[in-house]
């Protein structure tokens, strides 16, 4: 049940915050209620009031009329002297206040304490209660003369409950038997149905005045808010790239200013987007246009070269040496030449990869042979570790050879003789291989900025490999394109440690983990 | 005589370079600067091979191949620039029979221009029957009954080393030694060009092959696979 009830209220809430139009109807609405409400307050009670008041005044002259004729017949009836009978004058002048007046009980009551003779009963009508004429109204009845009539509300019995209704009080001097009170009880149910009436109109009229208000504020609010939820849509599908996208405007209102302002806005975006997309396509077209035309001279300076370095032999020693300079600068162009159209390419977003079913374990095998002589001659070990990746994985193994010659080349270079270990091991989802070398390391400054083109930590150190610094830019790309990932972890003195995740199938989500740990060797230690 | 090796490139440099070159292997170089220049001397020479640069002014690279593989199966190498993988698909499908790729050196050159001049044969004389296919081995002919089926030296060649093994199963790396002499991981894209190309030739339904078959997951072999 609690439960339930934080639920419900939870989603009001949402529905609260989230919708301008919900928070603006329910809030139109329960205000021009509570003002309907006072209104309608205010309205009824003075309509009773006035219905009352000219009601009671109706009455108190209409008993005062009866007892004024009562008083006559009274008076006549003393006049014309003793013979008369005085039980039957009282009854006559009862008979004619009841036809001439609309009370619907009628009393006449001795006033107590006289010393005249008791001539005539006292006589009530029949549903007639002692109560309907209170001891305050009695008192006030007896103490005032003859013309004054007195009164007070009282709740008449009737069929259904109670009833609203007016008692009034006179005196009649009945001459010859002593003072009597009059009393004479109106019923007001009239003046109460009335009432009920106007409240019941008033109160339907309220409500239909709270139902027009909520109708006209939903009206505004979608004239209002509909148009700031298409701006909003737009600029939701412009922040998405979709740069065609503009507003309508109609009018000249405060809305078709927005919408303006909106395209103003989209106009002027699309045109800086467009500058920086031409000005970097120009870019890169400059470079991919350069290594170009660096290619064809270079072919034929490449292959004179060769042709010089063949015949050294037979060469005077300096420019035997001199030829063999010329030879490996050639080959260091050219594989920087190789790097700059591959970076250029990866920029220009013409890459496309060349997938084949590969044991990512044989590959890497491979490229430790290959990479043989090199750790050789720098006295280092390569060892591979791989409890896992025997499968065939789509890879473009020319990409994938390429970075790990590139790792294994840098872990060479930097590993200062000590061994070096390839891992390889896979799960359900991804295969990764790491190398891991125990060189010099690198600070944490230098980690952050490894995989940035150009960046070498120390450009003076001896190299043997390469030497442009987009060896890891590359190589990061590569492992991109196969929706992979390559990551680093180095510590200064105790060495490095590049991961190369690839996802097993083409397409999914590494998600950040890897079959391998980074660095791996806790069990494995050198 | 010496083989007589047509070179097309638009760079008088690398034309000259490239001559030095030849000369010093003792090939006779020709020289054409563009497309129609460069099938006026095929034409008018006859060249043993042909050195072929696809980026050229005029008629393309592409267009020149194709015509020149519609008039002879002369040996064609592309010269292709590095890195646009594409091109060198487009070439071997126009009929090259093998590419370089642009800076390359000059032992690489030569060993590729050897490898299609002195192609190498197994050494039988005799006929080989594959299929409803005879392949004449020394009269470097294929026939199906009759009729003469129309094959560039290296199609003949790569047939030729498959069906001579029937039983063996090639892998691509085995056919790239083989008929194109590659001696280390080569581009795996020229055997599935070329046997697409052999198979139009030689097939009755080239999506249906029964004379060269594919093994999945391996290469290549002749006849039906059981
Ligand atoms: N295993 C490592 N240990 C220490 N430093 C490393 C290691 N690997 C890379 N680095 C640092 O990162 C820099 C960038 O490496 P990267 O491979 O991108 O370029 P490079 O090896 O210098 O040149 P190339 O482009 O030829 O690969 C290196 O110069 C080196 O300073
Ligand atoms: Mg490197």
């Amino acid at each position: 049940m609690q439960w339930d009830w934080r639920v419900w209220r939870d989603r009001l809430v949402h529905v609260w915050r989230g919708s301008l139009r919900v928070r603006t109807i329910v809030l139109t609405v329960l205000l021009s209620a509570l003002a309907v409400t006072v209104i309608g307050v205010v309205i009824s009670s003075s309509v009773r009031a006035n219905l009352f008041d000219s009601r009671r005044d109706q009455v108190i002259a209409e008993s005062g009329r009866a007892a004024e004729q009562a008083q006559r017949i009274f008076t006549t009836a003393a006049e014309l002297g003793d013979g008369t009978d005085v039980q039957a004058t009282a009854d006559s002048a009862l008979a004619t206040v009841q036809r001439s007046t609309t009370a619907r009980y009628t009393a006449l009551l001795r006033v107590p304490a006289q010393d005249v003779p008791r001539v005539i009963d006292d006589q009530a009508s029949r549903d007639f209660q002692p109560g309907y004429a209170s001891t305050e109204l009695r008192a006030t009845v007896i103490a005032s003369d003859g013309t004054d009539v007195a009164w007070q509300s009282v709740a008449v019995d009737s069929e259904d409950g109670l009833d609203p209704g007016i008692t009034t009080g006179s005196i009649l001097d009945t001459i010859s038997a002593g003072r009597y009170q009059l009393y004479l009880v109106y019923d007001l149910s009239d003046v109460q149905q009335t009432l009920d009436f106007v409240q019941s109109t008033l109160a339907f009229g309220g409500f239909a005045l709270v139902a027009l208000f909520g109708g006209v504020a939903y009206l505004v609010v979608r004239l209002v808010v509909g148009p700031v939820r298409v701006a909003a849509d737009a600029s939701e599908k412009l922040a998405s790239g979709q740069l065609e996208e503009r507003l309508p405007v109609r009018g000249e209102d405060e809305l078709a200013t927005l919408a303006r302002s909106f395209n103003g806005m989209a106009d002027s975006l699309q045109r800086q987007i467009r500058q920086l997309a031409d000005l970097s396509r120009v870019q890169q077209r400059f470079v991919s246009d350069v290594s170009h035309e660096l290619r064809t001279p270079l072919t034929t300076i490449r292959l004179a070269g060769d042709v010089l370095y063949d015949q050294r032999e037979d060469f005077p020693p300096t420019t035997a040496r001199t030829a063999e300079l010329l030879h490996t600068q050639i080959e260091r162009f050219e594989a920087m030449l190789a790097d700059l159209l591959e970076m250029s390419r990866y920029d220009a977003g013409a890459v496309q990869l060349e997938t084949d079913p590969t044991n990512l374990v044989r590959l890497v095998e491979e490229s430790i042979i290959a990479v043989e002589p090199l750790a050789e001659e720098r006295g280092s070990e390569v060892r591979l570790v791989a409890p896992g990746g025997y499968f065939e994985a789509d890879v473009d193994a020319r990409r994938i050879r390429r970075i790990l010659q590139n790792l294994l080349g840098n872990a060479i270079d930097h590993g200062e003789a000590k061994p070096i270990v390839v891992y390889v091991d896979s799960d359900e989802r991804a295969v990764a291989i790491a190398v891991r070398d125990y060189g010099v390391g690198m600070s944490p400054a230098d980690v952050e900025r490894v995989f940035d083109r150009f960046w070498r930590a120390d450009p003076s150190r001896q190299r043997t490999t390469g030497g442009t610094g987009l060896g890891l830019a590359i190589s990061l790309e590569d492992a991109a394109v196969h929706g992979g990932e390559l990551a680093v972890w180095s510590q200064q003195g105790e060495g490095s440690c590049f991961r190369l995740t690839l996802p097993r199938r083409r397409g999914d989500e590494l998600g950040g983990v890897s079959p391998l740990a980074l660095p791996p060797d806790a069990e494995v230690a050198a | 005589m010496n083989a007589r090796i047509l070179v097309v490139d638009d760079d008088p440099a690398i034309a000259e370079m490239i001559g030095i070159i030849l000369r010093g292997e003792e090939y006779d170089p020709l020289f054409a600067a563009d497309g129609k220049a460069a099938i006026d001397t095929f034409r008018g020479e006859r060249p043993d091979l042909v050195l072929l640069d696809l980026m050229l002014p005029g008629m393309s690279g592409l267009e020149v191949c194709r015509t020149m593989r519609g008039e002879s199966g002369v040996p064609i190498i592309m010269l292709t620039a590095k890195g646009e993988p594409t091109d060198v698909v487009h070439g071997l499908e126009s009929g090259a029979d093998d590419y370089v790729v642009k800076p390359f050196n000059p032992k690489e050159l030569v060993a590729r221009i050897r490898a299609r001049l002195r192609p190498s044969l197994p050494d039988t004389t005799e006929r080989i029957q594959i299929g409803d296919l005879e392949i004449d081995v020394a009269g470097h002919e294929v026939r199906r009954g009759d009729e003469r089926v129309n094959l560039t030296p290296l199609e003949f060649q790569l047939l030729l080393a498959l069906a001579a093994k029937p039983q063996q199963v090639f892998t691509r790396e085995m056919l790239l030694e083989q008929v194109w002499g590659y001696h280390y991981k080569a581009d795996t894209r020229l055997v599935n060009v070329h046997v697409q190309r052999l198979r139009a030739k030689v097939e009755h339904d080239p999506d249906n092959p029964r004379i060269v078959t594919t093994v999945r997951g391996v290469g290549y072999r002749a006849g039906a696979v059981t």
